[in-house]
């Protein structure tokens, strides 16, 4: 194991780890989901080495790095609010921890540009922390934390305050920087979207506890616990096999002439993938009805339950179940009622793929 | 139109402001020109001057030095008995300055600590060092506290971020606490420097007031008053008004505008 964490136990009163365990090997992408409050960025703190544990041990490349100053891991950390120096320029910002370890003034340069190439920001690298965008500040923060090619890179929450054409945009760079500088990483984050486009493993965490670790298919497909079902709230999970990839839609079989649209780029690595659907993003209808919306389909409703102030309605499509979710209010304008026919709608983008092992 | 509460709030201010700038101005009025030279160049007051500036920038300077660590550790650490340690600190604030010089003085005065600080060469009581002992507490919790209040608002993550970058704790806090707090430190030596040069009670108690020995301009002012010479005690009081006035001048213009970056 590239990184170990053996029960790991933090008290830091309002916030706490509870015998936290968590594998990692070289290279890999975790990212850490849960609620709000539940010790994430304490957990990534204490990895880092802001704060000692009560009990249990961290384990970095087969080292003992449980009582090692932070500045002696190797590990990098980003934050949501970014934390550039406000009395440094973008340059100066990079090139820190930099400066520590070279002496050569040529060299710290010429590894800040080519940094600032690769995250696009080599034409800010004079201008002040605070005349930048979110987004040019947390590509900043990227690169000041890839520089040093650490042993591991720990991000908190990186694109939560970002508009959602950033967040595209620099996951996709983060992506690139992260393969380029071949960096292990561990992600918090509370969106989903992050699990699908960068994660490969995922962790779910609630007060602070690890409630299962796992390959993201598995996890999402296989959840060992109650909460962990209800927190990723996936009920449509299915096999599927890509049947055609080319024209910018990624058409898959999930069954035998049922096809669904994704607006995922298809992994050429991968024919077989997993498609998620969840719940919340199928639309109802008694009639077929011209849209956008990608994916329509027919089918005989089998299951209408009524549970707290929503309503869980099954529906049979030729032979596979799709679960929605509606209110009751819905449910009686359209008069949904066991044996029913029913339209399902729901667009190409919220039919997600995960590559399968 | 403006409210009936705001008029008479903003009228209020007003007023009270005028007042106090009244009462403040008044005293350039009374001496004669020729009075104000005099006394400004008599040995006493340029003494006094001398004196007051003096130790009050060695003792504004031992203050930034122990106080900038004993904030920096209320505001960082956790550690036992922290709030009695913050209580104590604060507690000259409010209670009367006379009364922490008499009880620097008992303590000092005291046969056994006494004797032991003489033997080593230091004298406390009614001498210059004495002076500057005084000042240093009555200064010491009003840059404590400002002290506090900047480090606190100084984000620990920016600490967290440079020691991950390969940066030690001393290195951190050479390169990114303390530059960035650099506008609180300055807030705070202004203060400290202003609440030396302006302290009495505990200067008259500790130092004794001696003229020509440890007259400061504070005291310059009480025995003069009390001798009946006004023009020398005007003239301390007007040195005085010209520091502090420069001192909020200095910290208007460029501490606050410092502490905005942070």
């Amino acid at each position: 194991m590239f990184l170990e964490v053996n029960n790991l136990s933090v008290n830091l009163g309002q916030f706490h780890l509870v015998d936290v365990n968590l594998g990692l090997e070289k290279e890999d992408y975790m990212v850490i989901i849960g609620p709000t409050g539940s010790g994430k960025s304490v957990l990534l703190e204490t990895i880092a080495g802001f704060y000692r544990p009560q009990s249990g041990r961290i384990f970095l490349e087969g080292k003992d790095i449980t009582h090692l100053t932070p500045e002696k891991r190797g590990i990098s950390i980003i934050y949501q609010d970014y934390v550039l120096f406000p009395h440094m320029n973008v340059f100066e910002n990079i090139a820190y921890g930099l400066k520590k370890r070279i002496e050569d003034k040529e060299v710290i340069e010429s590894s800040v540009i080519d940094a600032a190439k690769r995250l696009k920001i080599d034409h800010l690298l004079d201008r002040n922390p605070e005349t930048l965008s979110g987004g040019e500040k947390q590509r900043t923060a990227i690169a000041r934390s890839l520089i040093v090619e650490p042993n591991l890179l720990l991000m908190d929450e990186p694109f939560s305050a970002l508009d959602v054409n950033t967040h595209t945009y620099l996951t996709d760079l983060l992506k690139k920087a992260i393969s380029d500088y071949q960096t292990t990483c561990i992600h918090v984050s509370h969106n989903f979207n992050d699990v699908w486009s960068l994660a490969e493993q995922v962790a779910v965490m609630r007060d602070g506890e690890i409630l299962q670790q796992g390959v993201v298919a598995d996890v999402f497909s296989k959840p060992r616990h109650d909460f962990v079902a209800d927190f990723v709230g996936v009920r449509n999970i299915f096999q599927g096999e890509v049947v055609d990839g080319s024209k910018g839609i990624t058409d898959v079989e999930i069954d035998k002439n049922l096809i669904l649209h994704s607006s995922d780029t298809y992994n050429t690595d991968f024919k077989e993938v997993m498609v998620v659907i969840r719940p919340e993003n199928i639309i109802f209808s008694n009639q077929p009805f011209v849209s956008s919306i990608r994916n329509q389909l027919k089918g005989i409703v089998t299951e209408v339950v009524l549970i707290g102030p929503t309503v869980w309605v099954e529906v049979d499509v030729h032979g596979t179940s799709f679960k929605g979710i509606i209110t009751p209010s819905s449910l009686d304008m359209l008069g949904i009622k066991k044996g029913n026919e029913i339209y399902l709608s729901f667009k190409s983008v919220n039919v997600k793929l995960i590559d399968n092992d | 139109m403006r409210s009936k509460l705001e008029l008479s709030f903003i009228s209020i201010a007003f007023i009270f402001t005028c007042i106090l700038f009244i009462i403040i101005g008044s005293i350039f009025l009374i001496p004669s020109f020729e009075g104000f030279i005099n006394a400004l160049f008599s040995d006493e007051i340029q003494f006094a001057l001398r004196l007051t500036l003096s130790t009050s920038i060695i003792a504004a300077s031992c203050v930034m030095l122990v106080a900038i660590p004993t904030a920096y550790s209320l505001a960082r650490y956790e550690f036992p008995l922290k709030s009695v340690v913050k209580s104590i600190i604060d507690l000259p604030m409010a209670f009367p300055e006379i009364v922490l010089g008499i009880a620097i003085l008992m303590m000092f005065g005291n046969q056994f600590l006494g004797n032991v600080l003489q033997n080593l060469g230091i004298d406390i009581v009614f001498t210059t060092a004495g002076v500057i002992v005084a000042q240093f507490f009555v200064a010491f919790p009003y840059s404590v506290r400002i002290l506090y209040s900047t480090f606190n608002y100084v984000n620990p993550r920016y600490e967290f971020v440079s020691r991950s970058l390969g940066y030690g704790e001393f290195e951190t806090l050479k390169n990114i606490t303390l530059p960035l707090a650099r506008g609180g430190i300055f807030a705070s030596s202004v203060v400290t420097i202003a609440r030396c040069i302006g302290t009495f009670g505990a200067v008259l108690l500790v130092g004794g007031g001696t003229y020509l020995k440890t007259e400061t301009l504070s005291i310059a002012i009480y025995y003069n008053l009390s001798l009946g010479n006004i023009d020398n005690a005007i003239t301390a009081a007007i040195i005085l008004v010209v520091i502090s006035f420069i001192a909020i001048f200095v910290l208007e213009k460029y501490a606050y505008k410092d502490m905005e970056g942070v």
